[in-house]
């Protein structure tokens, strides 16, 4: 038992880089077939693609840093040695990753697709790309918040 | 390959689809010489070697097109969908051919109807039916074409015979459809029958048929059932709209009830059906992933050549430009 709260705050970490990893990498992908469908008539398009395949990566980015945060609080950075931690500080920890993993992972995959959709548009309205950009972004509002709601939980945690 | 990546690259080739106004400025073209030079930045311009071969040219397009979607489209039974009423359609002219030469008429073969655009090859349909090996071929035309031969011996009734292969094809193309489990693809396919059998419905009307007899006339599978579409020949056609209208297609029948003769008003119902099939499936067009995106390109393209085939044959012929304007379909706008 006496390593439990660090394993559950491990698990918080992995939980957030991981899954919304996930989602990103969905995302990205499902983007990424439409822009490779509109490439194929159009290659010129490529750097209006590029732009609206990458916006479902940054949940990705977001988990990371979620997982960064928690390695520092953790004292697992800069060699200083791990803190003590009670499995009740362990699993608020966990639970402060949460937010991000599962909002992070979930909304990357639907950005993917009104990112595939906004691709979709580009090729027959070039001219509309602000609005392309926008529809996708509407999405990350609540990655955002996600990432907010992690990063206050894990601030309010005390350790050590 | 996915549907997203599919239907991306048909919203790319969407772009290339030539709209109505392209066609209303071919149909001022002063002779077939100025049509073809109009032609010339177009994807038709790759077919097209001479002013008189803009037929077969319409045809080498389509063509292109089927095959460019057969290597990306995941569903290759969607294809099969649009491309097997031409199989069908190879079926009728190879066998009221071979019906001529049975009767005397040595001639009576016309290889130059067939469409290449079906799903079978039509060097090998060709030899099946004229050999009578039918085993391998699909959509139960195995067994559809000795009914066929039976028919045509008890009746020597052509028309009978190409109504019992539309029977059949309707059949195949809902069997087809129904495997696809695409409730769009199945939507369609019934509205098309649907579509068939009211155009049948007013060209009987036309020839005052009796309505009681007309049954046999009507397909099944279609969303209307073939003896209400019977009944609906008792009343007059400028009531048909409104009888239909608790169904979708009830609103394309405006053209019935604008026009109070029934002669001139088959081409705009005509004309208005064909635009209600692709209504049918226009929903698709909001979504990124839609399989029905694959058929409603299709019917796009196919409404784009009959525009090209009706604005050349205008031009060529030097007939009447406003008439052939009110044939042109709504494709893309």
């Amino acid at each position: 038992m006496e390593y439990l709260g660090l394993s559950l705050a491990l698990f918080g970490a992995a939980l957030a880089a991981a899954l919304a990893g996930i989602g990103s990498a969905i995302g990205i992908g499902i983007a990424g077939g439409a822009a490779a469908g509109v490439m194929t008539e159009d290659p010129n398009k490529f750097g209006s693609c590029l732009i609206l395949q990458a916006l479902p990566g940054t949940q990705g980015i977001y988990g990371l840093l979620i997982a960064f945060f928690v390695l520092n609080k953790l004292g697992l950075l800069g060699g200083a040695g791990a803190v003590a931690l009670n499995w009740n500080q362990g699993l608020q920890i966990l639970a402060s990753c949460l937010p991000i993993a599962v909002v992070g992972w979930y909304s990357a995959i639907w950005q993917g697709k009104t990112s595939a959709a906004s691709i979709q548009m580009i090729s027959k309205k070039p001219e509309a790309m602000g609005k392309a950009i926008i529809l996708p972004a509407m999405v990350e509002t609540y990655a955002v918040l996600a990432l907010l709601t992690s990063i206050l939980m894990l601030m309010g945690v005390q350790v050590g | 390959m996915s549907y997203v990546y599919t239907v991306a690259r048909l919203r790319g080739m969407e772009n290339h689809i030539l709209d109505t106004a392209f066609f209303s400025r071919l149909m001022d073209s002063s002779g077939i010489d100025d049509a073809l030079k109009a032609l010339g930045e177009t994807s038709y311009s790759q077919w097209i070697t001479g002013p008189g071969n803009f037929d077969k040219a319409i045809d080498s397009e389509m063509l292109a097109t089927c095959t460019e979607l057969e290597s990306f489209v995941p569903d290759k039974e969607l294809l099969d969908i649009f491309r097997l009423p031409y199989d069908f359609h190879n079926v009728k002219v190879l066998l009221k051919g071979l019906f001529k030469v049975r009767g005397g008429e040595l001639e009576g073969r016309r290889y130059d109807l067939l469409s290449k655009l079906g799903t079978i090859d039509t060097e090998e349909l060709t030899n099946a039916i004229e050999t009578e090996e039918y085993g391998f071929l699909p959509y139960g035309m195995t067994d559809l074409i000795p009914q066929c031969w039976q028919l045509w011996d008890a009746t020597k009734n052509a028309q009978a015979v190409e109504l019992l292969i539309d029977h059949a094809m309707f059949a195949a193309m809902l069997k087809v459809a129904e495997g696809l489990k695409m409730p769009d693809i199945t939507r369609w396919v019934k509205s098309r029958i649907d579509a068939e059998n009211l155009k049948s419905a007013i060209r009987l009307a036309r020839m005052k048929y009796d309505p009681a007899k007309a049954l046999p006339f009507f397909h099944e599978g279609g969303t209307i059932r073939p003896d209400d579409m019977a009944r609906l020949m008792n009343e007059p056609q400028e009531t048909w709209g409104r009888l239909l209208s608790h169904t979708d297609i009830g609103a394309a029948l405006g053209a019935l009830q604008d026009s109070g003769d029934i002669k001139t008003s088959l081409s705009d119902v005509s004309k208005s059906l064909d635009d209600y099939l692709l209504k049918v499936l226009e929903g698709a067009k909001y979504s990124m992933d839609a399989p029905a995106n694959v058929l409603l390109y299709l019917l796009t393209k196919e409404a784009e050549t009959r525009n090209m085939r009706v604005a050349l044959v205008c031009v060529a012929g030097g007939l009447d430009r406003e008439f052939g304007r009110r044939l042109l379909s709504n494709g893309r706008q």
